[in-house]
């Protein structure tokens, strides 16, 4: 790999207390949603007054991780006896209320985006950006399994989940040698603190595959097993006074990057940090480079477009955002930055 | 996770730099180059599929599959090439290094993880890298 001078961080945004901030912001965001069954299948006796449940739920979560709770809030208030004994949680799905399907392995936060920029196509201009519940639809019988590929348990998702991760190590350093260093219960650990909403127990962890934002490291990398593997040789560091930073974001491969368009197609590419002449890679430019129609290049830079925008975690993300700092800050639990691009409206 | 409280309604005004002050901006346009992302690529890759383990060897192992398959149909073309029946178990990863979303396409994954112009495909019966 040929090493490129990393820019200075412009900003504050790249020390490592910022670094952290932006990842328990990223981790503590929430979408609210509102599940409500199936009319046409909620059993005899339901007491169809209390048949919506509201919640909070994390971005970084998981469908199957809701159902546990939902399930309770169902057969305490609203099944009878006779129907909570019937109900067979294994047959259950999920549809948005327009009747979009909901992937069992998306992340929370990514079936709300997903669903913002679509309506950023239909929905009239007045109401597009009022924060909406997520209306989910659950129906509880006769599940599409051919278009959910997955089936809906927590195991199926976490072996989903695990994937996602290896994807991305891969992604950014060309093997998953971080990932498969890791110990059994720390892998384990990672999908404890998603299902526990835990930011802690999960970047113990997470801090060791993903990349910081720092061009060194302040402390030497945790010691373990793990790190023998893929300790560089000290005659590789030309420099004595400051090593190359191996796990900074500024030199990885490529970041791991969807962009995910209304009613598709997602997209996918290597996204390296730098561009060519060694300045970062934004956000303005990487779309400007695979959108070029919704995100029309321009002199001007950055790039500059009046026809779509991209949310990242939820946020309208400005075009100097670098695609590294996304990386390290704005990807979720496993290790992706998701673009979702939606239309703007005509003013 | 707690019961929602009520929804904090504020509008949000965009980022100024995403957007014009040329208002007569066409939603038509937008939706004419939705529509050309969503044109399925016809183009076709090159997968080669590899045994690992104890999992049957292929007699033929290279394939040219259209782009815009979903990894989900490689992995059904594989089971009927390899006369497997439903529920019997198949685990298919990228570079022996990590099992890809189903949903994810054969473009999305050539371009990020092709190698020598092919997209190795293992596969085995059991669980491996897990």
């Amino acid at each position: 790999m040929t090493t490129l001078a990393r820019p200075s961080p412009s900003s504050a945004f790249a020390t490592p207390a910022s670094t952290t901030l932006f990842r328990r912001l990223t981790w503590e965001g929430t979408v609210p949603l509102e599940i409500r069954v199936d009319s046409k299948e909620l059993p005899a006796n339901s007491d169809r007054g209390l048949e919506c449940y509201y919640v909070q739920a994390p971005r970084v979560s998981y469908l199957p991780l809701l159902v546990p709770e939902l399930k309770r809030f169902l057969m305490d208030v609203v099944f009878d006896e006779a129907a909570a004994r019937l109900i067979k949680e294994e047959d259950w799905w999920f549809e948005s209320e327009d009747g979009n399907l909901l992937k069992w392995h998306w992340p929370v936060g990514l079936l709300y985006d997903n669903h913002a920029i679509t309506q950023s196509v239909r929905a009239a201009p007045s109401s597009a950006q009022q924060p909406v519940p997520l209306r989910l639809v659950l129906h509880l019988a006769s599940p599409p399994t051919d278009k959910l590929l997955l089936s809906p348990s927590a195991e199926a998702c976490k072996q989903a989940f695990m994937g996602q991760m290896k994807e991305a190590d891969f992604i950014r350093w060309g093997n998953t040698k971080r990932m498969t260093g890791l110990r059994k219960a720390e892998q384990d650990g990672l999908w404890e603190g998603i299902r526990e909403h835990n930011f802690d127990e999960y970047w113990r962890v997470a801090s060791k595959v993903t990349p910081t934002t720092t061009p060194t490291r302040p402390q030497s990398p945790p010691p373990g097993n793990s790190t023998s593997l893929h300790t560089r040789p000290p005659s590789a560091d030309q420099n004595t006074g400051s090593a190359p930073d191996r796990d900074g974001a500024y030199n990885v491969r490529s970041v791991p990057v969807r962009i995910y368009l209304p009613e598709g197609p997602i997209m996918q590419d290597l996204v390296p940090p730098l561009l060519e002449d060694g300045s970062a890679h934004t956000l303005g430019h990487f779309l400007a480079a695979h959108l070029p129609l919704l995100f029309p290049p321009t002199p001007n830079d950055p790039p500059f477009a009046d026809l779509a925008f991209p949310l990242v975690q939820g946020v309208v993300a400005p075009p100097d955002t670098e695609m590294a700092w996304l990386g390290a800050c704005m990807a979720g639990a496993d290790g992706w930055v998701n673009v979702c691009v939606g239309l703007l409206r005509d003013r | 996770m707690a019961p929602m409280a009520s929804p904090d309604i504020h509008n949000r005004a965009l980022p100024s730099a995403w957007t014009s002050l040329d208002s007569g901006s066409s939603m038509q346009e937008a939706l004419d180059a939705l529509e050309s992302y969503k044109k399925k690529d016809p183009s076709k890759v090159v997968v080669r599929f590899k045994a690992v383990g104890n999992a049957p060897i292929m007699k033929q192992n290279l394939y040219k599959i259209t782009a815009s398959n979903r990894f989900q149909a490689v992995i059904q073309f594989l089971r009927k090439e390899l006369g497997w029946k439903a529920g019997d178990p198949l685990f298919t990863y990228i570079n022996l290094a990590f099992a890809p979303a189903p949903d994810d396409t054969v473009s999305n994954l050539y371009k990020s993880f092709a190698t020598e112009g092919h997209l190795i495909v293992n596969y085995s019966t059991t669980a491996a890298w897990g």
